[in-house]
């Protein structure tokens, strides 16, 4: 028998607020965390709007202000979702036999803003301009190695660069580390910060953003109708993995389990799905199997739901295609509705959305799900939260250029 | 401390992130004494050449190892140009 890997500890930055109980108080109550883009001057954009990380988002002052200045915005995000996690699981650290474990975390785009922040002094002040600390702060693996220095960990450390799929490749991954016995315990997850002008700018030229700046708490629909793009976020989402034996040993409280992992490409197009979602019905079906669970066993999917047309539709067709009729039993959700989509941390964040659904019988809405496309007729759960006793939990990360990953979850039941 | 003690001493207490403001003082040794490391003095190169406008080149660092042979390059820096 593989080893068992469990969830025993869990952190969050993102729109809805700084940690996961006012994470899941935002979500229970259907609260959108959209509103117009502080970050940078929107004047000319077509896209104003998004789902920003406000106000102090290190209420507990996890990282020393000093160091601000040294981090990009993606690594303050995982070292504040990181500590909240490692303070949440209880591990003493440094561990006694740190080379045990590991870091794996997922970030589409790293230290964009710093890129763009110093190629504007480059441009003005040529090569002498550009500033030592540009390249720690611009590298994705520095994520994964500030959290090693801060918690003394010395196994595997890398980052993971998926796009839209980061955060759930990281943590597939992380638990394929454990469960072949190679490591004890990795701190996994995603975390991204691409609120910023050139990204921006970039994904509307792609029209892939909603341009709803009138009504912000409205802009993302996924599901329904009258969407018209997804709606770009940012924040982290960081959980501690063990083996079984492991969190026991040391009396840690578990969370929920991780049984199964699927992951594909699509091998179709550089930012379209495959319209029959083909990848995503096999991601689905590898972690179903990997979890050796009928479909039917499951009863809650947190789905990638972006609201696109082309996601929207295309993930609604693989579920019930895989699901047949108990597609029509389980409940969804899409909670980039409140959120917006963080790319490389959504995956993390839902993982952790669906493990407190099970711990609180009970599945964060649809929010805007007021006319549901006609491919769209599931149950998403629309506009309210809805009691109910969760077991199973499934959750969906798709990316441009094709890849698909499926977690699955056993609640503690 | 002078003016440009001063500042040096606020720009040195902002990269060295261990380093409290007050411990700081002209005849400290940047890296015996505040624990510089080599990020640390390179990020100081970069917020001294913006703050007083001048270049710091790397054979001109080797000569320096206290705050206040910081500001004296400066100061020499200035009346030279």
């Amino acid at each position: 028998m593989p080893t068992r890997v469990v969830v025993t500890g869990m952190g969050l930055v993102t729109c809805l607020g700084s940690g996961v109980a006012s994470n899941w108080e935002a979500l229970e109550a259907g609260r959108s965390g959209i509103g117009p883009i502080t970050l940078f001057d929107t004047t000319r954009f077509a896209t104003r709007i998004a789902g920003e990380v406000r106000g102090n988002f290190d209420p507990q002052g996890f990282i020393p202000e000093k160091e601000l200045r040294r981090l990009d915005r993606f690594q303050q995000f995982a070292l504040v979702a990181g500590a909240e996690a490692m303070k949440d699981s209880g591990l003493e650290c440094p561990p006694a036999n740190p080379f045990r474990y590991g870091i794996v975390i997922g970030s589409g785009m790293g230290g964009l803003g710093t890129i763009e922040s110093g190629l504007e002094v480059f441009r003005i002040k040529g090569p002498k301009g550009s500033h030592p600390l540009m390249i720690p702060k611009v590298v994705a693996n520095l994520a994964p190695g500030l959290l090693s220095i801060k918690y003394g960990f010395k196994g595997p450390n890398f980052a993971l660069v998926n796009a839209c799929t980061s955060g759930a490749s990281a943590i597939g991954e992380a638990y394929l580390m454990i469960q072949s016995g190679r490591v004890d315990a990795i701190i996994t997850g995603g975390t991204e910060a691409v609120v910023t002008e050139f990204s921006v700018s970039c994904f509307n030229a792609l029209r892939a953003l909603s341009t709803r700046n009138g009504d912000p708490e409205r802009a993302s629909r996924p599901f329904d109708k009258d969407r018209d793009g997804f709606v770009i976020a940012e924040g982290a989402g960081i959980m501690l993995l063990e083996s079984l034996p492991h969190a026991t040993n040391r009396g840690a409280r578990i969370y929920g389990e991780v049984i199964g992992y699927g992951a594909t490409g699509d091998a179709y197009h550089v930012v379209m799905p495959d319209p029959e979602g083909e990848g995503a019905y096999q991601a689905m079906k590898l972690a179903l199997e990997d979890a050796n669970l009928d479909p039917g066993k499951i009863d809650y999917i947190n789905a990638h739901g972006t609201g696109t047309e082309l996601n929207d539709i295309m993930e609604t067709r693989a579920i019930k295609r895989l699901f047949g009729k108990a597609a029509y039993s389980v409940s969804l959700s899409g909670t980039k509705s409140m959120t917006g989509h963080m790319i490389g941390a959504a995956g993390s964040v839902e993982a952790i959305y669906c493990l407190l659904t099970m711990a609180k019988s009970v599945i964060p809405p649809t929010i805007n799900l007021d006319n549901p496309d006609p491919e769209c007729d599931l149950n998403y759960t629309p506009l309210q939260a809805a009691p109910r006793k969760v077991e199973y939990a499934l959750t969906n990360s798709f990316a441009f250029g094709g890849q698909n990953a499926s977690l699955v979850f056993r609640g503690l039941g | 401390m002078d003016e440009v003690e001063k500042k040096v001493v606020d720009l040195i207490a902002e990269v060295l992130v261990d380093v409290n403001k007050e411990n700081i003082e002209p005849g400290s040794k940047i890296v015996e004494d505040l624990g510089a490391e080599s990020l640390d003095i390179y990020d100081m190169i970069a917020l001294l050449e913006d703050e007083f406008g001048l270049e710091i080149k790397d054979e001109d660092v080797e000569k320096i190892q206290t705050v206040r042979d910081v500001a004296n390059f400066i100061k020499a820096a200035r009346a030279a140009s």
